[in-house]
């Protein structure tokens, strides 16, 4: 038989966050950018439209991006989860986000942890992307500072590094 | 004052949580069906990426939450003889990463490659535009130009309902209460020319217009004419009997006979994309370029 939750009931969710296994008690409805956010104490990923619009909140989980704001915390029982805190090994910045520091590619860095996952996934898809390609993946990810010009340089600058 | 207002109301409203449901899990396709059929107001979920959104902004209502992703058997893509099959559980990215997509059916990838974003395309399924029925969707309208046949599971057995006849009105089709969409047949259509041209007010839109065109072209004479409009209509549209009335005219001669017909049966809705006689004369103008490029 199926498992069913009624209203009010909590359902466990059992997730592995960067490398880290976590088990909590969740409301149904409760969405995974909160679940990170509010439960587990990781900031880093943003809230900015909470409509799929932004990408603000994008997260990798088993190995593809999504936006956390559009998938319940119950989706995620039992998945493997990178985000923004989980890429930098050692105290050394991944080569992404050293390359959005070196091309300038944040002003207020609201948009930045969602910019950074999707490039992840982007370049892990396709590690040397042309121009047209890069706009192509990046475009549910909206920037009201910068103009995506840096973004896309450092998304350029990101591939030969990881190439290399 | 109003400005700073509604900034306000923005603040602290923003946040959209979806309302309170309980949540399902069931261990089969017959375990879901049946629960959908005991218990009102349920709903499958497949990706969310339509569910969750309506139910944040409160333009959908339920009580249950039958979660599909658990069936994995519902996840696959299958080359027949003379058609694709298609899990309802296949995420739009692992069909646009299958090669026998690609190569048999080059018109469904190049609509939902343009469909939403990356990350939608992650987590989104063809079967869960089917049956969100949005009219604006070029998934929906895509599915019509094959005339797919749309394979669906209820308690009481299964059934095929042609693309056709599975479109009833906006966000409403021919599933039953207890009945749901297990996988998408899409016939290959041999020795026809492809194109589709969407028109969008930004990245990553559903489309203000789109059109979808499948041409099979014998020295240049119309043999079959398919077109499937989103974002025109109550539903995705095809004008049936204009494309029947051009088979055996030349293609060349007949494209501006087509542009200023394919409007006549339709009155299309005007909201925030854009008026009724806006989306007219993009209509017009997505026909008449699809059509040219068809010609090369
Ligand atoms: C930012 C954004 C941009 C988008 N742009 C486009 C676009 O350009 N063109 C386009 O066509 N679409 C677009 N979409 C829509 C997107 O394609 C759909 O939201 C999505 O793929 C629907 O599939 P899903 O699996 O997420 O369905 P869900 O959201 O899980 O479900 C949608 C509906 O279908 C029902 N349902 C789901 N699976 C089944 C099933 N197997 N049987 C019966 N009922 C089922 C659910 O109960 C629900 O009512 C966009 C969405 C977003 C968020
Ligand atoms: S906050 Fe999730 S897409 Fe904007
Ligand atoms: S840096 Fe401010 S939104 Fe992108």
């Amino acid at each position: 038989m199926g498992v069913l939750a009624n209203k009010g009931e909590k359902v466990k969710v059992r997730v592995r966050v960067n490398g880290v296994w976590y088990e909590r008690y969740v409301s149904p409805r409760m969405l995974l950018v909160d679940f990170l956010r509010d439960e587990l104490g990781l900031t880093g990923t943003k809230v900015g439209c909470d409509t799929t619009t932004c990408g603000a909140c994008t997260v990798i989980m088993n190995g593809r991006s999504v936006k956390s704001c559009t998938v319940l915390a119950v989706q995620a029982n039992g998945a493997d989860i990178l985000t923004i805190e989980g890429l930098a090994q050692d105290s050394k910045l991944h080569p992404i986000q050293q390359a959005f520091m070196d091309n300038f590619a944040l002003q207020c860095g609201y948009c930045t942890p969602g910019m950074i996952m999707q490039t992840y996934f982007l370049l892990k898809e396709n590690p040397n992307p042309t121009e047209e390609e890069i706009r192509d993946g990046l475009h549910g990810n909206i920037c009201r500072c910068t103009g995506y010009q840096n973004i896309i340089n450092a998304v350029k600058d990101a591939a030969g590094r990881m190439r290399s | 004052m109003l400005k700073v207002y509604l900034f306000i109301q923005y603040k602290y409203y923003k946040h959209v949580y979806p309302p309170d449901f309980a949540y399902y899990i069931p261990n089969s396709i017959y375990e879901a069906v049946d629960f959908l059929g005991r218990y009102d107001n349920a709903r499958p979920l497949a990706g969310g990426q339509s569910l969750l959104p309506m139910l944040k902004l409160r333009l959908l209502n339920v009580d249950y939450i039958v979660d599909l992703n658990p069936l994995k058997e519902l996840d696959y893509v299958s080359l027949n003889k003379d058609y694709m099959e298609i899990g309802a559980l296949t995420r739009y990215y692992e069909v646009l990463k299958s090669s026998i997509v690609n190569e048999k059916l080059p018109l469904l990838s190049m609509v939902i490659r343009k469909v939403g974003d990356m990350q939608v395309r992650n987590m989104g399924t063809i079967a869960g535009s089917l049956a969100n029925a949005d009219p604006a969707s070029d998934t929906c309208a895509v599915t019509l130009v094959f005339d797919a046949d749309i394979v669906t599971t209820s308690s009481s057995g299964n059934r095929v309902i042609k693309a056709r006849d599975f479109f009833k009105g906006p966000f409403t089709t021919a599933l039953a209460k207890d009945e749901i969409v297990t996988a998408i047949r899409y016939p290959i259509l041999e020795g026809y020319k492809f194109n589709f041209v969407k028109v969008v007010r930004r990245a990553g839109d559903y489309p203000l217009v789109s059109v979808a065109v499948a041409v099979k072209l014998k020295d240049g004479v119309i043999e079959d004419l398919r077109l499937g409009y989103a974002g025109v209509s109550q539903t995705p549209y095809r004008p049936f009997e204009v494309e029947k009335s051009f088979i055996g005219k030349s293609l060349k001669d007949s494209i501006e006979d087509i542009v200023s017909k394919v409007v006549e049966g339709v009155n299309p809705p005007s909201d925030t994309r854009g008026s009724s006689s806006y989306r007219k004369e993009v209509m017009r103008n997505v026909t008449r370029k699809a059509l040219r490029e068809v010609m090369g």
